[in-house]
């Protein structure tokens, strides 16, 4: 297929991903410092911000809102950023409109069906109310539409290259999220030793789990009670949980390989050979050995190595250039 | 509770809903029954899911009134055109018979020139029209086909004839609409249906990827096809329809940047590779197809692209140089050249226009100035024209001047009163202006998709039906005939 359309659709699987994901994680942590069980709001949001590693482009629009003099206190409000404002580029409403924008240049690879939920999505959250307390009902929203477009595509999009592109940017950001919603539990919101085993504690690991959308799941497999290596085993390692790490990375490999069957392995091989061995390091790898560890460096080289898988699609496939002798 | 038609007063033109004494007429007979319960609420009510059902498809169209570019969706009328079969088979058969003309037109000057030897088109006229693209010459596309797409506008004049107001040869558009409109009717407002007597419209696509089989380069196996659409990109105002082709036909919507050409060959740049491409349904113009052979600062063509199409390598539909032929001058002759290629009374007639081509012409314009349109030739958008009935004295006689000076660059037309079809103005329906664009695609032969795009204008006064003018549309009923005899 057109490459520059397998991009597109790569993209789209991404950015749909992306938007569900920051919705749930904006959800989860407004509930809990409603509850107050997870700090203040404005820390709330903060935890919000650093799982998707936008400290640096938060402080950067704080710094233009205050026009350079320090005297204006012109302040870019953490729900300015992260959901509203389409001045920002991380924000759940320009997500949202980057996904439209890739539907509409994809639509012939998409159903009628799809990208009318597409749509509709972005039509409904760009008119939405700005108002606090109408943030839950955006990101209910939000959520629900991702899961329809996600059925939709599912039951009415036909089996064809363009889908199992769509499926690997839908995985490998699915992959990135959920590492990163463990980074950032383990290390940003570190409790106070005192707190470790306690209800706060506990609470926040539940908060964990809902961030992932793991938590009825967590409670289904007989885990025993919440903790945090428990937690995170399951988030990684589970390869039956839909949202682990061991899960999207092996999904991601087997849409790319059925992605790539027509391509010869002079394009395609370096993203087959990084996802593989992704694969395989995650399954051999043994959770309670990378959590005594250094979970944090783990983390931080498999962000690395699904930044590689990524280049190599851009550099390999998408934007390779045309071999002379592949003709016919 | 107020009928939507009561007080309804037709305008100047002819009404296609009304005689002047007010009957309702023939095809109308039963929409007019089931419409008349409405009120302004059922009304309104009803255009609100139909506008949200336009939204939430996406089929809007980009107004760049500012820098972001805003998406707005095409208005459009719940009460449709109608035509009866009788006067349907009469335009169908026109409409063939003009394309035909201006095929054969269009392959006479790419290849001997009879017409021009013969005189029946100013040979100038053509060879010096900047659409005329000489070095196409000597190359004949696949079946004679020049213009595979033609959208040909109509209108209903005043003694209640369809004619001819302009032919669209180059890259016409609106055919998204047609289908779109017809699917939104029926899901929207399927109550003023008639009991299945309207012909369907979604089997445009079908139509299009049949011509695009019959018109491949020679040599390409007809179940091996690979058509692309060549757009110019998501920022178009059309690009809505691009896409909305290329997903109903089944193909791929390629940018210039993603075709390559190679020794003569057009090849897609696709994930596995290169991949060889046969027939271009391209909606770029021929000055941005291809920066080698037209404008060299194009980035939406492709290098070398005409000179595979000259190679037989690659069909491009529509072929390249249909320009010249619907030109405003070019017009005023295609009754002659259907007279001269297929000895034939043309069947719709042209409006009378005039141009200053011919000497007879030029002195009905001098004279006339006061009653006529004054165009100039080669303008669009309703640039330079003058309405000789409202124009002082003072700008007739200055533009007297100016056609004596330039008389080729300048063509005349009489008043138009066209028909009106009630729209509904917020109240109750009153008559908007409507024109009618039917679409003809040619492959081995000419099919005329029943209807076309019937465009209103967006208030009771104006003439102007342009979407860029704030205009709207209306879905298109051709009845069906009554079948001959019941089915077995």
């Amino acid at each position: 297929m057109l490459a520059r359309t397998a991009e597109n659709l790569y993209w789209l699987g991404r950015f749909l991903e992306r938007a569900e994901n920051v919705a749930r994680l904006a959800d989860v942590n407004l509930q809990a410092s409603t509850e107050q069980l997870a700090g203040s709001p404005s820390e709330a949001w903060e935890a919000v911000i650093a799982t998707l590693g936008a400290q640096e482009q938060y402080e950067a629009a704080q710094a233009q809102a205050q026009g350079g003099d320090g005297q204006t206190q012109m302040q870019v409000s953490p729900a300015e950023f992260l959901i509203f404002s389409p001045k920002y580029p991380i924000s759940l409403i320009s997500t949202i409109s980057h996904a439209r924008s890739l539907a509409r240049e994809t639509r012939e690879y998409l159903s009628r069906e799809v990208f009318e939920e597409i749509n509709r999505l972005y039509l409904s959250t760009s008119r939405a109310s700005t108002q606090q307390q109408a943030l839950p009902a955006l990101y209910a929203n939000v959520k629900r539409s991702v899961a329809a477009i996600l059925g939709l595509f599912d039951n009415t999009v036909v089996l064809s290259e363009g889908r199992e592109w769509f499926r690997v940017g839908l995985f490998l950001e699915r992959a990135d999220m959920t590492a990163r919603i463990i980074d950032t539990k383990y290390f940003v919101l570190l409790p106070s030793i005192e707190d470790v085993g306690g209800p706060i504690d506990r609470y926040q690991w539940m908060a964990v789990l809902r961030s992932a959308s793991a938590l009825e799941a967590f409670r289904k497999g007989h885990r025993g009670s919440v903790s945090g290596p428990r937690v995170v085993s399951m988030l990684m390692f589970d390869r039956d949980f839909p949202r682990s790490l061991a899960f999207s990375v092996a999904a991601l490999r087997r849409h790319y390989e059925r992605a790539t069957e027509q391509t010869p392995d002079s394009r395609a091989i370096r993203a087959a050979r990084e996802a593989a061995l992704l694969e395989l390091d995650l399954r051999a790898a043994r959770a309670s050995d990378v959590i005594q560890r250094n979970l944090h460096e783990f983390l931080d080289e498999y962000e690395g190595r699904l930044n590689a898988i990524d280049r190599a699609l851009k550099e390999d496939i998408f934007r390779g250039r045309p071999d002379g002798d592949e003709e016919e | 509770m107020t009928s939507l038609f009561e007080g309804y007063q037709p305008g100047p033109g002819p009404d296609e809903m009304f005689t002047p004494e007010g009957q309702v007429r023939p095809p109308y007979a039963g929409f007019h029954h089931r419409m008349s319960p409405w009120d302004a609420d059922t009304f309104i009510h009803r255009q609100e899911i139909a506008d949200l059902e336009t939204m939430n498809g996406g089929v809007t169209f980009t107004v760049y009134s500012d820098d972001t570019g805003t998406e707005r969706i095409f208005p459009f009328s719940l009460v449709p055109r109608i035509i009866a079969p009788s006067e349907w088979r009469r335009l169908e058969a026109g409409l063939q018979q003009r394309v035909t003309a201006l095929n054969r037109f269009l392959t006479d000057i790419y290849s001997e020139q009879r017409c021009l030897r013969d005189g029946v088109v100013p040979a100038e006229l053509v060879l010096d029209h900047a659409a005329y693209r000489g070095r196409m010459r000597g190359f004949t596309p696949p079946l004679g086909v020049y213009a595979h797409i033609a959208g040909i506008d109509l209108v209903r004049d005043r003694d209640g004839v369809f004619k001819v107001l302009e032919d669209n040869l180059r890259t016409p558009s609106g055919v998204s609409y047609v289908i779109e409109n017809r699917r939104t009717m029926l899901n929207t407002v399927p109550d003023l249906f008639p009991d299945a007597r309207v012909e369907p419209v979604d089997d445009y696509p079908e139509h299009l990827s049949e011509m695009a089989v019959a018109v491949r380069p020679e040599g390409v196996p007809a179940d091996h096809v690979r058509t692309v659409i060549l757009t110019p990109g998501a920022y178009n105002s059309a690009y809505f329809e691009h896409s909305f082709l290329a997903r109903q036909m089944g193909v791929e919507l390629v940018e210039g940047r993603d075709l390559v050409v190679d020794n003569d060959r057009v090849y897609l740049r696709a994930t596995s590779g290169l991949e060889r491409v046969d027939v271009i349904y391209r909606r770029v113009d021929d000055d941005f197809l291809d920066p080698l052979e037209f404008f060299p600062d194009s980035m939406l063509g492709v290098a070398g692209l005409v000179s595979a199409y000259r190679a037989g390598n690659v069909t491009i539909v529509n072929g390249i140089g249909t320009g010249v032929a619907d030109d405003k001058t070019t017009y005023r002759f295609v009754p002659d050249l259907i007279r001269y290629y297929l000895s034939e009374e043309p069947i719709i007639p042209n409006i009378a226009t005039y141009t200053g081509w011919r000497e007879d012409d030029l002195e009905y314009i001098l004279d006339n100035l006061e009653e006529l349109v004054l165009k100039p030739s080669d303008g669009s958008g309703g640039y330079g024209i003058i309405i000789g009935p409202q124009a002082s004295k003072e700008t007739l006689d200055a533009a007297r001047i100016r056609v004596r000076e330039e008389p080729r660059k300048w063509i005349a037309q009489p008043v138009l009163d066209f028909s009106t079809i009630p729209s509904f103005n917020g109240e109750r329906l009153e008559p908007r202006r409507a024109d009618l664009r039917p679409f003809i695609v040619t492959g081995e032969s000419s099919w005329v998709l029943p209807g076309g795009l019937t465009r209103v204008a967006a208030t009771r006064e104006s003439y102007i039906v342009n979407s860029s003018q704030g205009g709207g549309s209306k879905d298109t009923w051709v009845l069906r005939a009554e079948p001959d005899g019941q089915g077995t």
